[in-house]
């Protein structure tokens, strides 16, 4: 049986990401932009798991503190427990997850902007913490310092070290890709269609049997596990740590970069995060004008083009064939958190 | 404890969190109308600083005619962005995210560039003190109070009785119900988002005197103004007013036995207990 044209799609969006990252460092190994497409990598697990959440018609702004709480996980086993990485990643992940029970718990009795805001509510509590209290663990608001490199791995008698920027791009690499991986089959099966359902409207989607509560905290617990993840790795390749890295700032960032991008798609976070990412590189030529300029951009992409970045190639489609593409249909509409 | 040291505080609290509670009925005004959430709106409250400082130290003009010409003008803004942005987001909370955190940095990176990085003193029109008994209280404060109760009240007066006013609480409760009664949505809306930055502009006035303005001014009144209408219940304006006294009551009195830091979470600690007992808040709408 051929595959579905959904399938194909989604193959190939995956084959040009696996091509993508792991062709990049064939084309520069410049350090300033290993350094970049490192981020965008690291970003791009943060805003698929986010969109994930979206999905489901939710906006967690407390996404960034199972980054957090991750990272500081991560750290403190290895420093002070002396375990490996390749135990202490997989324990930040868990450990985000098992915050993610009772704070999803708690936070998804409620929806809409009601969510938003007591997310947000949790993620400050978060960060206070990381910044103000149990200072012989979190460091303060010194934060955390000297954190060891992922250690060496001893593949089929391999012997791989994640030292140099190149190396840590490729470990990093190799995770977007196992959570990609996961997403993008998530989105392609019953899971996916269902959370449309929900997102679309989840009385109904309630009415018709699903149960609406547990599939949002799946998603929720979910998302939290690969931003775990995506924060053990940020603490050892950045070797510092600090609450503001966890604070309101970049989570706004990974929010722009999903709902820019599109959250009807799977693919939208990943246009969104690798354009502005790069766009964002360029306009410091602006100088005192680049935070301007990029809110700018912000309002206008959003006034001209409410479902993201990704509906542009249908919407430049729809405008040549006039009256044609039911394609376009398929990307979905806009989301209210 | 000495209850003359608890009363102090209360009043230091509420002196505070009633101009936050301007700030968050105009949130809340913004919400009910338009169902979204405005994040630069603690940018209006900036550029309302910033009238006054102008209106005051360069202008030498009066405070009070400052500040009612401030208000005007920080509503003008107001109708500027609804006609511009805001109108073609009604209803669309994600997008109307992304896009009042570009106006934000829009604003604040303009007034940046615009009046400069440095804080700007702003002189105070009103001296003295007020003692009670060992309670003591600086007339500017005071008058500060005096203000922020009298614009609640005028609020409250134009929404309850005014006929725009009600026609705004009636688009709250139900646009399509409010335009088959003949109201008039789009005016209706471009109002209601221009009386609530108004709102924050006169909290930015009033505040302009006793903290300096500067360009990211606006940032700690718009966090303690979604606390309070978390509190308070999401549209909610009697929510907000309370849900203001409650922030008032907890910050006063916590600044008495903890850290500043503290007091910080527990601000968002009453979000989340109160949360727990009433998901909507205290007077939101189930």
């Amino acid at each position: 049986m051929p595959p579905s044209p959904a399938l194909r799609r989604a193959l190939i969006g995956y084959g040009l990401l696996a091509a993508g990252s792991l062709g990049l460092p064939l084309v520069t190994r410049d350090s300033y932009h290993v350094d970049v497409a490192t981020t965008i990598l690291m970003n791009l697990v943060l805003t698929m798991s986010l969109r994930l959440e979206i999905s489901t018609g939710q906006l967690n702004m407390a996404h960034i503190s199972f980054m957090g709480i991750g990272a500081y996980a991560s750290t403190i086993l290895m420093m002070r427990g002396g375990y490996s990485f390749w135990i202490t990643l997989w324990v930040a992940g868990v450990m985000a997850a098992v915050w993610a029970v009772p704070i999803g718990g708690l936070a998804l009795r409620v929806s809409g902007p009601y969510y938003f805001l007591i997310t947000f509510a949790f993620s400050e509590v978060v960060r206070l913490i990381f910044n103000n209290f149990f200072a012989e663990w979190f460091g303060g608001p010194s934060g955390l310092v000297q954190i060891p490199k992922p250690d060496p791995l001893r593949l089929a008698g391999v012997q791989l070290t994640f030292v140099g920027k190149v190396e840590l791009y490729y470990l990093m690499c190799a995770l977007l890709l196992l959570a990609a991986a996961v997403l993008v089959r998530l989105d392609y099966s019953r899971f996916g269609l269902v959370g449309n359902a929900i997102r679309q409207g989840d009385v109904l989607a309630e009415t018709l049997g699903v149960w609406v509560f547990r599939y949002k905290l799946t998603a929720f617990v979910l998302g939290s596990f690969m931003a775990g993840i995506a924060g053990a790795f940020f603490a050892h390749s950045h070797q510092v740590l600090h609450s503001s890295d966890f604070s309101l700032e970049p989570m706004v960032l990974l929010v722009v970069f999903t709902v820019i991008g599109g959250t009807g798609s799977v693919w939208g976070p990943v246009v969104g995060t690798v354009v502005l990412t790069i766009a964002s590189e360029f306009m410091r030529e602006f100088h005192y004008y680049e935070i301007l300029v990029y809110g700018a951009v912000l309002i206008l992409t959003m006034l001209l083009l409410p479902e993201g970045l990704i509906s542009l190639p249908g919407k430049l489609g729809r405008l040549v064939r006039r009256g044609g593409g039911g394609e376009a249909e398929a990307m979905g509409a806009g989301v209210a958190p | 404890m000495p209850i003359e040291l608890l009363v102090q505080a209360l009043l230091n609290g509420f002196a505070l969190a009633l101009v936050y509670v301007l700030v968050a009925l105009g949130l809340t005004l913004i919400f009910s109308i338009l169902g979204i959430i405005n994040f630069a709106h603690g940018e209006f409250y900036m550029l309302g600083g910033y009238a006054t400082y102008f209106g005051v130290a360069v202008f030498g003009l009066h405070y009070v005619p400052t500040l009612l010409l401030a208000i005007g003008a920080v509503g003008l803004a107001g109708v500027v962005a609804e006609r511009l942005i805001f109108r073609h987001l009604r209803g669309k909370t994600l997008n109307a995210f992304i896009v009042s955190l570009g106006l934000l940095w829009v604003l604040q990176s303009g007034a940046q560039l615009t009046f400069g990085v440095l804080d700007k003193p702003v002189p105070s029109a009103f001296s003295g003190i007020i003692r009670a008994g060992r309670v003591i209280i600086s007339v500017e404060r005071f008058v500060v109070v005096l203000a922020a109760v009298g614009l609640i009240a005028v609020l409250y007066g134009f929404l309850q009785w005014s006929r725009v006013g009600r026609a705004m609480r009636a688009v709250a409760q139900d646009p399509d119900g409010a335009a088959l009664q003949g109201v008039n949505i789009e005016f209706t809306s471009m109002l209601g988002f221009a009386v609530g930055c108004a709102l924050a502009g006169a909290a930015g006035g009033l505040l302009a005197p006793v903290f300096a303005v500067s360009p990211p001014m606006g940032a700690l009144p718009v966090v303690k103004a979604f606390i309070i209408i978390i509190v308070g219940g999401m549209g909610s304006l009697p929510g907000a007013v309370l849900g203001g006294l409650l922030l008032g009551t907890v910050e006063g009195i916590g600044s008495l036995f903890f850290s500043s830091a503290a007091v910080n979470v527990l601000g968002f600690l009453m979000v989340i207990a109160v949360l727990l007992v009433r998901p909507r808040g205290l007077f939101g709408a189930a």
